[in-house]
């Protein structure tokens, strides 16, 4: 039974910690328009929905249920709206339903445009946020800005240059705050 | 020292509890210090974590950013908000600031003479009733030689001279200059060809390796030097290189052995006597049991919102039945902070790579800094500090979008990626004038992990911050554009201020003041009131420098009351 219910909560070959497989799949959705993949990748490829998932299942359970009320909402107005299920809408109506919930004229959800604005930042933070936390896989978030990580320092202040030093996590640092 | 009667208590050991418990033990005090948090190690607060000290500071509610009430006024019931001061950890909000170290300007502390009570007021065409101006009872002289020791003592970087509209010095900086950044090298620029007085803005963050020399106090340990990570703001510094007292005044005063330091104790009232002293404090200690300490002195070191709180809940006999300290009725009113704004600049020719240099290096005007400038029918007085600013990593940046892009999709997406290393923020720190009704009270509901009641602000900026804000705004537009910024926008304050003052104001006065020029309770003598909440006016300029000041003033009038000791 527990193997079971280990196995539906399987998205991209990892495990859900507090999304099921539909709200995940749902949330990638939203989240391919929010920071879309164009000829760089976008926030798909850097893995902001386990970002939120980790967040839901870690320091906001409370928000699990906003995100499913929202996300019911949503896929409500896609079906009036266009016939289909979010998922199954061109990019150009999705946007049109994101946009409507960023709006506020999702009547049926309380404070729609709040709900929105929460998924814009849990997203973005999931691409630009720390890999530890879930997200910016590969440290494509930060690759896509050019911002070469948690440095310990820099030796120059690179004025009117580019920083061409390769991205590094603090993790990844080999010295350790105390030392100097 | 438990049961025993300490010389003095302090009440907070941020940057100014750091400073008194150093001086006070080294003057032979014997000295209990509470602080409502941890003592962390470097690698605890060090951690350069986006997400968990930009994204979710409510998360770190009780261990460092307690809640508070804010509401813009007295007929809304207002909403919990985190801020991020004070940080409540041994060293306090030192650990988390950027260092910017400036002092204050000879005239912020004559602001009701020259410009009230002048005509000056008149002249510019700004009406300030409602408003409750008056001069502080010391002045820029008086504090001059404090100044100083917070600068050699904690290792101020900065050029003596370049700014004309400082007051004079008796010292230079003890540490050269900061190294230059792209936004420094664009805003120095700019403003000089504007006809403006750009100055490096001095830092309390090391250039070099640091240890006070003689007649200094040589006791406080070498820090490294800056590596300029970028990592200042609402961050802790890896390299210790910012300025802190957990690594300059504490350890000297733990050295001492004359200190009883207790950390994760929260303070919940002062105690007082027949006679109308006070006579020490309750705390709650870690495991949450209440406790008492006698002392002879008590000293409120904790910031606007402790201070206030603690004195309006200390009633203790009828003779305080309005709260300790307060038979002026002005405990918690004249609340007052700064307006942050901040203009906005897209540079299409520059590579600024704002994420690089330290928090507090920043090039700065004061051409439109208090009275330096002729107000004549500008409609307001007073002015703010106008500087470089733009430090921050992805997740600090993500939200700042021109109005004329959309905050998501493929359009933000190709802003994002082309803007995020080419842009920076002119910053601006407009002052506020004291008013009765912008304050901090109890809320009568909302209650804490202690039990103890919520501080409420009730704020709302008037007529003379908001002709002020306009006009700086279209300051730092002009150097944006004229430091080659293709696209600029303003940024207006949020409703609440930031670098909170007031509440516990010092004057010569005690009908319209709560402490005289030493910080010192004009109803009891033993209880005294340390930090940026006995501020009557401000400047531009955050307040670090000119509380630590009064810190070392305020210890060197208690170490000479013998007799209270004896």
């Amino acid at each position: 039974m527990k193997a079971k219910s280990q196995s539906l909560r399987e998205y991209r070959g990892e495990r859900l910690q507090a999304l099921t497989v539909r709200q995940a799949r749902f949330i990638d959705a939203i989240a391919a328009r929010i920071l879309p993949t164009t000829d760089t990748p976008g926030a798909v490829e850097a893995g902001a929905v386990f970002y939120i998932d980790r967040a839901l299942a870690g320091p906001y359970p409370h928000l699990l249920s906003r995100y499913a009320r929202g996300l019911r909402a949503l896929d409500a107005l896609a079906k009036t709206q266009f016939g289909a299920a979010f998922e199954k809408l061109n990019g150009v109506q999705k946007d049109a339903a994101l946009s409507d919930l960023e709006s506020g004229r999702i009547t049926e959800l309380h404070h729609g445009e709040g709900f929105f604005e929460l998924l814009r930042t849990h997203v973005l933070e999931g691409v630009f946020g720390e890999p530890s936390y879930g997200g910016n896989r590969d440290m494509i978030g930060w690759k896509l800005v050019g911002f070469p990580g948690q440095q310990w320092g820099y030796s120059e202040t690179y004025i009117n240059k580019v920083v061409d030093l390769p991205p590094v996590t603090w993790e990844g640092l080999t010295k350790k705050p105390g030392q100097s | 020292m438990n049961g025993k009667i300490a010389d003095v208590c302090i009440v907070g050991v941020g940057a100014v509890g750091g400073i008194l418990a150093k001086q006070l033990t080294s003057a032979g005090l014997k000295v209990v210090a509470f602080e409502r948090g941890p003592a962390l190690k470097t690698a605890e607060y060090a951690q350069r974590d986006s997400i968990s000290y930009i994204a979710r500071p409510e998360q770190l509610e009780g261990v460092r950013h307690e809640p508070r009430i804010f509401r813009t006024s007295a007929r809304q019931p207002g909403n919990l908000r985190y801020g991020t001061s004070p940080f409540n950890v041994l060293g306090g909000s030192m650990l988390l600031w950027t260092g910017q170290a400036s002092r204050f300007m000879p005239g912020d502390f004559k602001v009701y003479s020259n410009e009230v009570a002048s005509g000056l007021a008149d002249r510019a065409g700004i009406d300030l009733r409602g408003y409750d101006v008056v001069d502080w009872p010391v002045g820029y002289d008086d504090l001059e030689p404090y100044y100083e020791r917070f600068e050699w003592e904690f290792g101020v970087a900065g050029v003596a001279g370049m700014n004309p509209f400082a007051g004079p010095r008796q010292k230079p900086y003890p540490l050269p200059p900061l190294k230059m950044t792209a936004r420094m090298q664009l805003f120095g620029e700019a403003a000089k060809r504007l006809g403006y007085h750009p100055f490096i803005g001095p830092a309390a963050v090391t250039s070099e390796p640091y240890r006070p020399p003689p007649p200094y106090d040589t006791r406080i340990p070498e820090r490294p030097a800056c590596v300029y990570c970028g990592h200042c703001n609402h961050y802790g510094c890896h390299v210790n290189a910012k300025a802190s007292t957990l690594h300059t005044a504490i350890p000297v005063a733990l050295q001492t052995g004359s200190l009883d330091l207790r950390t994760n104790c929260k303070v919940a009232n002062i105690t007082t006597d027949d006679r109308g002293l006070v006579t020490g404090v309750k705390y709650f200690d870690p495991s949450g049991a209440l406790q008492e300490q006698r002392a002879r002195v008590v000293i409120l070191s904790a910031f606007v919102f402790e201070h206030v709180r603690l004195l309006l809940l200390s009633k203790g006999s009828k003779r305080f039945k309005n709260g300790l300290a307060n038979s002026s009725g002005l405990v918690g009113k004249c609340f007052f902070g700064h307006g942050d704004m901040r203009v906005y600049g897209l540079f299409d020719n520059f590579i600024v790579n704002g994420f690089i240099g330290s928090g507090a290096a920043a090039m700065r005007i004061d051409d439109f800094n208090g009275n330096n400038f002729d107000h004549t029918a500008l409609g307001f007085i007073r002015g703010g500090t106008v500087g470089c600013s733009g430090d921050g990593t992805p997740v600090s940046r993500m939200d700042i979008v021109p109005p004329d892009v959309r905050s998501w999709g493929k359009a933000y997406k190709e802003y994002f990626m082309r803007y995020y290393t080419r842009t920076f923020d002119v910053h601006m720190a407009p002052e506020t004038l004291p008013r009765r009704d912008n304050c901090v009270d109890l809320d009568p509901r909302r209650r804490d992990r202690w039990g103890l009641p919520l501080p409420r602000v009730t704020f709302a900026f008037r007529e003379n911050e908001k002709r002020m804000h306009l006009f700086l705004a279209d300051i730092g537009e002009r150097i944006l554009r004229e430091a080659g910024a293709s696209k600029v926008w303003t940024e207006l304050p949020r409703p609440a201020p930031t670098r909170q003052c007031g509440g516990t104001r010092m004057g010569a006065d005690p009908k319209n003041s709560v402490v005289n020029g030493y910080c010192q309770s004009h109803d009891i003598p033993n209880l005294f009131i340390v930090g940026s909440s006995v501020f009557p006016t401000m400047s531009g300029y955050p307040a670090t420098a000119t509380i630590s000041a009064l810190a070392y003033r305020t210890a060197e009038y208690i170490e000479r009351q013998r007799d209270w000791f004896h």
